[in-house]
């Protein structure tokens, strides 16, 4: 069971020079919108994904193209936007030292002219993955799957991706304790469980079958992570990426949604996340137990408009932090309102 | 320059405001009303201050976990409340409510993020109806303003009137 332990990338995206360590448990992704959380997340996941299925096939390049989902497919359009040329290069280590490697320019046209090492070495274990993007994406499956492999529709990958994942049967035999545990957590908040009839998701309980499409999003999501779980996606060494976990998410749901993160962490599942929402990032300050394993980084754009990146291991040492900055200024701005000024 | 001390906090007051101490044995009817801990009279307006210190280091820890359970219970706020309304009233009955009041929390808990601050004051604002009935004004304003800080908070929107630790 493997964990990817770092990344190195140079002028990829937004990124100019970025640098990071992972934790084996969660890693939170904050920053203000375009410091490249989310490209960070699918860059992991495109690494990851190869390693299983029919992705194998498709290698890290054309597998990153996919979930980027340039423009007309050019690979070098995901460079570092310059004046001139310039190289790219995306470093991703596992747990054992692997290491792969794609390497191009932003003339770089298609996939095959993109250079990869180590994917020999880096597909001999697998690595399973889902990635669970911000739209929900299950009561839009019906005809997704079929319409997105004619390519009549120019989706991000991970959306068909999360939906395949979904659908894989039940994992065979008997289901441990502590999957038992999370599953019968989850399916007290979202009242029941989830049922594929043909391309169709429906949440059953005691009152009959309910459409996807008439169910919250916050609920249907809920009810994908018990799909995954109960298809075996999220088991001891796979790897979870959630773009904000909070979307659609009343806050006072946010503490299960914690609680389930931290369970899945404990039974040896690393997990990439990114967030804006304070509730979720105070519920993992409140929640976390000792031997939990949380790792904050903050991305965030230097004075010359670069991404660069802190992290740190504990909640009150994320600097700069974009979420509790806004509060902060919301705070200070409130005080005004109600007090004024007072002087002497 | 005067002082106004409570437990291990300290208040500093310019040359300009006087202040005094409350909630002690002047106030006299400590038996059926509550008291803020500080009165302090500008030339513009007076200002209530209530003073909570979970982290006064002299604090049996039985009275921090008595503090703790309070805040959890909710129960903090009611006794914000009680105390701005009794404080106003007594000193109403004395004749002195006879300028703006504005009234300040501070909470003596380092580890309170702005937005927990925020989240309190909004809370305090929700318990004291600054405003009258249908959001109009009251003819007789009862406060104009109400704000829960901690000390940091405290002394940058209140640098005339710095707060710090006797301990320290």
């Amino acid at each position: 069971m493997s964990k990817i332990t770092h990344v190195k990338v140079g002028n990829f995206t937004s990124f100019l020079n970025l640098d990071l360590a992972f934790s084996s448990g969660i890693n939170i992704v904050i920053g203000e919108n375009g410091t490249g959380k989310t490209h960070l997340l699918k860059m992991l996941y495109a690494a990851c994904a190869i390693t299983t299925g029919e992705d194998k096939e498709k290698g890290f390049a054309l597998k990153l193209r996919n979930v980027f989902n340039p423009f007309e497919g050019r690979m070098g359009r995901l460079s570092r936007r310059q004046s001139q040329s310039i190289k790219t290069k995306v470093t991703v280590t596992k747990q054992g030292g692997a290491k792969l490697t794609a390497e191009f320019s932003n003339h770089t046209n298609k996939p095959d002219a993109v250079k990869v090492t180590g994917e020999t070495g880096w597909q001999k274990e697998p690595l399973t993955s889902a990635y669970i993007p911000v739209k929900e994406m299950l009561a839009h499956a019906p005809g997704f799957l079929a319409t997105a492999a004619k390519r009549e529709i120019a989706f991000e990958e991970v959306y068909v991706d999360i939906i395949k994942h979904a659908f894989l049967p039940k994992l065979m035999g008997k289901t441990d304790a502590p999957r038992q545990r999370l599953l019968t957590a989850l399916q007290k908040a979202i009242d029941g469980k989830v049922v594929a009839k043909g391309e169709h998701f429906f949440l059953k309980n005691e009152q009959g079958d309910l459409e996807f499409t008439l169910l919250a999003e916050g609920i249907r999501k809920l009810a994908l992570i018990w799909l995954l779980i109960q298809n075996g996606t999220l088991l001891a060494g796979s790897v979870l990426f959630w773009d904000e976990p909070e979307a659609n998410l009343n806050p006072a749901l946010m503490g299960e949604v914690v609680d389930l993160i931290l369970e899945l962490q404990r039974l040896g599942v690393q997990v990439f996340l990114t967030t804006h929402n304070y509730v979720l990032l105070k519920e993992f300050d409140l929640r976390k137990q000792a031997g939990d394993a949380i790792r904050y980084l903050s991305m965030f754009r230097d004075e010359s408009g670069a991404v660069s990146s802190a992290t740190s291991d504990s909640y009150l040492g994320i600097d700069p932090n974009a979420v509790s900055k806004t509060f902060s200024s919301l705070y200070d701005r409130e005080l005004t309102r109600s007090l004024g000024v007072i002087k002497a | 320059m005067s002082t106004l001390l409570e437990g291990d906090l300290q208040m500093t007051l310019p040359p300009a405001a006087s202040g005094r101490k409350f909630d002690g044995n002047a106030h006299g009817l400590s038996h059926c009303m509550k008291a803020v801990d500080f009165i302090v009279e500008l030339t513009d307006k007076v200002l209530f201050v209530e003073l909570k210190d979970p982290e006064n280091p002299a604090a049996l820890a039985a009275r921090s976990e008595a503090f703790i359970t309070e805040f959890r219970a909710g129960q903090l706020d009611n006794d914000l409340k009680t105390k701005f309304r009794d404080s106003w009233l007594y000193e109403y009955a004395q004749g002195r409510i006879n300028k703006p009041i504005t009234y300040l929390v501070l909470m003596g808990a380092s580890t309170l993020s702005d937005a927990e601050l925020l989240a309190r004051t909004d809370a305090l604002k929700r318990q004291i109806p600054i405003e009258g009935p249908n959001n109009q004004p009251w003819k007789m304003p009862l406060l104009t303003g109400c704000a829960v800080l901690n000390i940091a908070a405290w002394n940058k929107a209140l640098p005339d009137f710095p707060i710090s630790r006797v301990s320290v």
